[in-house]
């Protein structure tokens, strides 16, 4: 295509607005062979804190006379073929549009708006970029656009019926599908013939019934039998009173369509389609039978131009309709009479051309222009104004005399000057004059008048694939001054092959359908699945993966929240980032860090016994925005460690925690039996013995206690000492020592004085409280004997203050799950532990003499 | 998006891992089939609009990961949605007999759901296993109606995806004209009000 051929402006700006010759033509393989794109402005639009890219067309209809702007998203860039702008908006340059600058925006955004009709404003942004000239893009795209606008509006401000911009309709909200139908329409189309009858005649206030004889020399003429009919009548009764009188009115049309259904072609079955009737004009349709079934949306409409421009004595009657897939139009009109009043009856003419409108989706929005076929016939009133002194050159024909009469045919005259009837044709005459005859004659007007002969009833026609068959007046018919007119036309009517539709729609709708799950945004990972590896207890392990942009368009990314536990992942794992974009031909590293902590690891236990089968640590869901989820499982082993267990769990080993695999420690944590291979946990014996025996370096070591706290750097060799039973020296302090006593304490999922916290919190005696104590399972009751006994003999030292041990145990080990926590909790916590670590009577407690490792071999 | 389409419906495939889900898509969506088998790790999603008695339907058809390993995430996706199409391979007995397992999930997960039974790989006589007798009872006996496909060799898998669509729309249209018939109720009963009042007054 030749660039803004016509458009020298366009030819200058596009050199700088296009980034490459073929963007142009791309766009262009969009629109239809009479629309020309001029000029192509990059913008984009912000929506939310993405930008999408797009571009503004600018676009000229040679049929519609007009222009406007057309907004296209880039599903891909750079574009590869049309099918990659996906239009998102259309602006007609209509007399509403309107651009807005801001300039208020952000300096690194320049910004305005395109506004429409009622729409609201669209935004748009462009990075502003110079050319050589100086001036930049952006003001040569508003320049283009006011040239436009002076192009079409021409200085004055014409109305809106001029300018056609219907052929945006199928750029508009219909979608994808209709405009490719449209595109597609030759091949499902074919045209079907049709005869259409036109008639006129100004029936001169003549009732039917006073016609005695037959309209059929009229009406049943022509070869073919029509299949539609439209026949105009004028002047139905003009007089005052009868004008005033509705019912009688309406009786005099029902008789004229009884009268003239009676007196049409025979041999086929003929119906009413639709009547209308401005006082004496009326236009009647008449169908096939079986044409009927395939018109649709029949409208009508009329417009008065008598007495005042209101009455109805002159003016137009106008019916609409669909018949297959072509927009036929018919109007009848009575303009202006008499002689000199050639502009009057111009502008009844465009009056009714132009005001003229059908109902379609509830607003009056069809013209007459909006029609494919258009047949236009009445009593048009043009006379014919021969010269004054005008001499016949002797003895004519009447084929010769009719000739010379239309050189002065004030019709004929007009058109010629287009001041009326633009675009219409009228078929060659070769009857006499059809006005004004003494009536019941062929006699032209003997009266006290003797007006001149003329052709005041006349049919013309506008649109594609007309033939006109016949075109003549009928002298036999005699009861007005007017003869009857009429014309027959074989018209090819646009219809749709159904079979061939349908075909044409499957493929447009999986056309269009390709085009929705190709534009999918893509990503890929390079690792479905994260493995840890082996994992232990307060450990952080990270492993990376990575995701690409897999098409071509930016990507959202994130991770999709699940409903448990109301997070993106469990608790022990953490990931970052949890979204972001990913630009075309872009990747980015997603880190994962597992860690089973204090926090985590009674989750993460919990979920390997509920689950059945091997237990991944999670599954994440990667989820791209308008596009499909990945899952991203992550796996690996942990290693089973005493924190977290119960007591009951360790109660079951028979050899070092270190030593089971997770499997063989899921089975133990899920035995309920009350078997136990010794009385009380190793690993606790182990910790209090050391602790014990560094009596004098006790002082402050359970000072303070928070489970979130980091652990201090010697804990995980602490950890490995107490997993594998070693007989090494305690790889840490008194304090790490204190620290390990208390996670394993507190991380179980069950706390120690569990299922009796809330009977304990409600004795008031420790003889009450021992009772329940008693009722404890064994693991449980001796490592709580064991510890009180423990904690004794260090407040009777005075290492720590009971008081301060009374709050911190009694947190820990009366820990409740339960969410009804009264305010006063903490210290019938604090006041319940205060009662066993008394030192009143020490030998109440088992193995009362003293800590001794012999009360541990089974 | 301009809107062009009547109705718009969700439908899931579910099923064993490799059963064929994924090629039953791809054979619908883009009537194309491809003999490397690539295991779905997550969920997918295809549309397809299809017209059915003039009405314009556009189906979201969400294929879902079968590994075992994912069944608990992949029940969230039953929500919201209109149909379902139980897949096993015709030459997998076990796959077959796990049908029951995935007929479990819907109950479990979704509320009133429209479903189809589809036998796939069903294009090497040799091989199959799952006999279409036995097949169609069970089929009968849950009141599923059943097809035999092959995404391969293109058998049957339009007509399948047709019907549990023409299922999901007629549902729709019932369940709607139920609506519309209970307000017709009651704007008769208030009508039947209005008349008592006046002759009251």
């Amino acid at each position: 295509m030749e660039r803004g051929s016509s458009y020298p402006n366009a030819a200058d700006t596009s050199a700088a607005a296009v980034p490459e010759e073929t963007t142009l033509s791309i766009v262009q393989q969009r629109f239809k062979a009479d629309e020309t794109v001029h000029l192509i402005f990059e913008a984009y639009q912000i929506k939310g804190r993405e930008h999408f890219e797009g571009l503004l067309t600018l676009v000229s209809s040679s049929s519609g006379g007009t222009y406007a702007i057309i907004s296209f998203s880039l599903l891909r860039t750079p574009l590869t073929g049309s099918n990659d702008l996906k239009i998102n908006k259309v602006f007609p340059i209509n007399t509403s549009f309107k651009l807005t600058t801001d300039n208020k925006g952000s300096k690194t955004e320049q910004q305005f708006e395109l506004c429409t009709d009622d729409d609201r404003p669209s935004q748009y942004c462009y990075h502003p970029i110079r050319t050589e000239l100086g001036s930049d893009e952006f003001n040569e795209f508003c320049a283009e656009i006011d040239s436009c606008k002076r192009t079409m509006w021409d200085g004055g401000s014409p109305s809106e019926a001029v300018l056609n911009f219907r052929w945006l309709d199928d750029y508009r909200e219909i979608g994808e599908v209709k405009q490719e139908l449209k595109k597609r329409e030759s091949e499902y189309i074919v045209y079907k013939d049709i005869v259409i009858y036109c008639a006129t005649w100004n029936v001169n206030n003549r009732p039917c019934w006073d016609n005695k004889n037959t309209l059929r020399p009229w009406l049943a003429c022509g070869e073919k039998a029509p299949d539609i009919y439209a026949i105009g009548l004028q002047e139905l009764e003009t007089t005052a009173k009868a004008m005033l009188n509705g019912n009688q009115m309406q009786m005099y049309a029902t008789q004229w369509v009884r009268k003239i259904l009676e007196n049409l072609h025979n041999g086929v079955e003929y119906e009413e389609l639709q009547s209308v009737r401005l006082y004496g004009i009326m236009l009647i349709i008449i169908v096939r039978k079986q044409l009927r079934q395939h018109i649709v949306r029949c409208r009508v409409n009329s417009v008065a131009r008598g007495v005042f421009k209101t009455l109805g004595n002159k003016g137009g009657v106008a019916v609409s309709f669909q018949l297959n897939e072509a927009n036929i139009c018919f109007v009848n009109s009575h303009l202006a009479a008499h002689m000199g009043n050639v502009a009057e009856r111009n502008d009844d003419y465009k009056a009714i051309d132009m005001s003229m409108r059908f109902e379609e989706n509830g607003l009056q929005l069809r013209t007459i222009n909006d029609h494919d076929h258009i047949f236009w016939l009445g009593d048009l009133n043009y006379r014919i104004q021969e010269p004054i002194g005008q001499q016949r050159p002797g003895p004519m024909s009447d084929a010769q005399t009719f000739e010379l009469m239309l050189q002065f045919d004030q019709l004929r005259m007009e058109m010629s000057y287009d001041r009326c009837f633009k675009g219409y044709t009228e078929g060659e005459i070769k009857f006499a004059p059809t006005y004004k005859y003494d009536v019941g004659t062929d006699t032209y007007d003997t009266g006290e008048k003797q007006r001149a002969p003329a052709y005041c009833d006349r049919v013309l026609w506008k649109g594609k694939r007309i033939e006109q068959l016949e075109y003549n007046g009928v002298m036999e018919i005699r009861e007005s001054d007017h003869k009857p007119v009429y014309a027959i036309f074989r018209v090819k009517i646009k219809t749709r092959d159904d079979y061939k539709y349908k075909m044409v729609l499957s493929e447009v709708l999986k056309a269009v359908d390709k085009r929705e799950n190709d534009s999918q945004p893509q990503i890929i990972t390079d690792r479905p699945i994260i493995e840890f590896g082996l994992v232990r207890f307060n450990e952080p392990v990270i492993r990376d993966f990575n995701v690409y942009n897999d098409c071509s368009q930016q990507v959202d990314f994130k991770f999709k929240v699940k409903d448990l536990p109301n997070d993106i992942c469990e608790k022990w794992l953490h990931v970052d980032p949890r979204s972001d974009s990913l630009m075309i031909d872009s990747a980015r590293s997603i880190r994962v860090r597992m860690l089973a902590d204090a926090n985590s690891v009674t989750g993460l236990l919990k979920k390997i016994c509920s689950t059945s089968d091997r237990c991944d640590f999670d599954i994440l869901i990667l989820h791209v925005r308008s596009g499909r989820d990945i899952f991203i499982t992550v796996t690996g082993e942990y290693q089973p460690s005493c924190f977290g267990l119960s007591m009951e769990t360790m109660c079951r080993t028979e050899r070092p925690i270190g030593e089971y695999t997770l499997t063989e420690i899921k089975e133990l944590m899920l035995d309920v039996t009350p078997m136990y291979r010794v009385p009380m946990p190793r690993e606790y014996f182990l910790l209090i013995d050391y602790l014990h025996k560094q009596s004098g370096q006790l002082k402050g070591i359970f000072q303070s206690y928070d489970r979130c706290q980091p652990l201090s750097s010697q804990f995980n060799a602490v950890r490995d000492w107490l997993d594998t039973w070693s007989d090494d020296k305690f790889p840490g302090t008194p304090q790490t020592a204190a620290e390990a006593l208390l996670l394993l304490l507190d991380l179980p999922e069950q706390a120690l004085l569990e299922p009796f916290v809330d009977d304990l919190l409600a004795t008031r005696s420790k003889a009450d409280a021992e009772r329940y104590i008693d009722l404890l399972s064994e693991p449980k009751r001796n490592v709580f004997k064991h510890l009180c006994l423990f904690l004794c003999e260090g407040i009777e030292r005075g290492d720590y203050d009971a008081n301060n041990i009374a709050t911190i145990f009694g947190r820990v080990l009366l820990r409740s799950s339960k969410c009804n926590v009264t305010i006063d909790y903490h210290s019938r916590c604090s006041e319940f532990m205060q009662r066993f670590i008394r030192i009143e009577n020490p030998d109440t407690v088992v193995g009362g003499n003293g800590l001794s490792s012999a009360s541990l071999q089974t | 998006m301009a809107r062009h389409f009547d109705h718009m419906f969700k439908l899931l495939i579910i099923g064993d891992s490799g059963v064929g889900k994924s090629s039953l898509l791809i054979r619908f969506s883009d009537d194309t089939f491809s003999g490397s088998y690539i295991t779905t790790i997550g969920v997918d999603f295809k549309i397809r609009t299809v017209e059915i008695n003039g009405l314009r339907v556009k189906l979201q058809i969400w294929d879902t990961a079968g590994q075992e390993r994912f069944r608990t995430i992949t029940s969230t996706y039953y929500r919201g949605t209109h149909g379902v199409i139980i897949v096993y391979d015709v030459t997998n007995g076990d796959s077959f007999a796990n049908v029951r397992r995935w007929l479990e999930e819907i109950q479990n997960n979704c509320d009133v759901v429209n479903k189809v039974l589809v036998g796939n790989k069903n294009d090497d006589p040799d091989r199959k296993v799952v006999i279409t007798e036995d097949a169609q009872r069970f089929a009968r006996q849950m009141d599923i109606e059943l097809f035999e496909t092959s995404a391969k060799d293109n058998l049957n898998v339009e007509d399948m995806f047709l019907s549990i669509t023409r299922q999901v729309l007629d549902h729709k249209l019932r369940t709607a004209s139920d609506e519309q018939q209970k307000d017709r109720i009651i704007i008769k009963q208030n009508k039947n009000k209005g008349k008592s009042n006046k002759c009251c007054s």
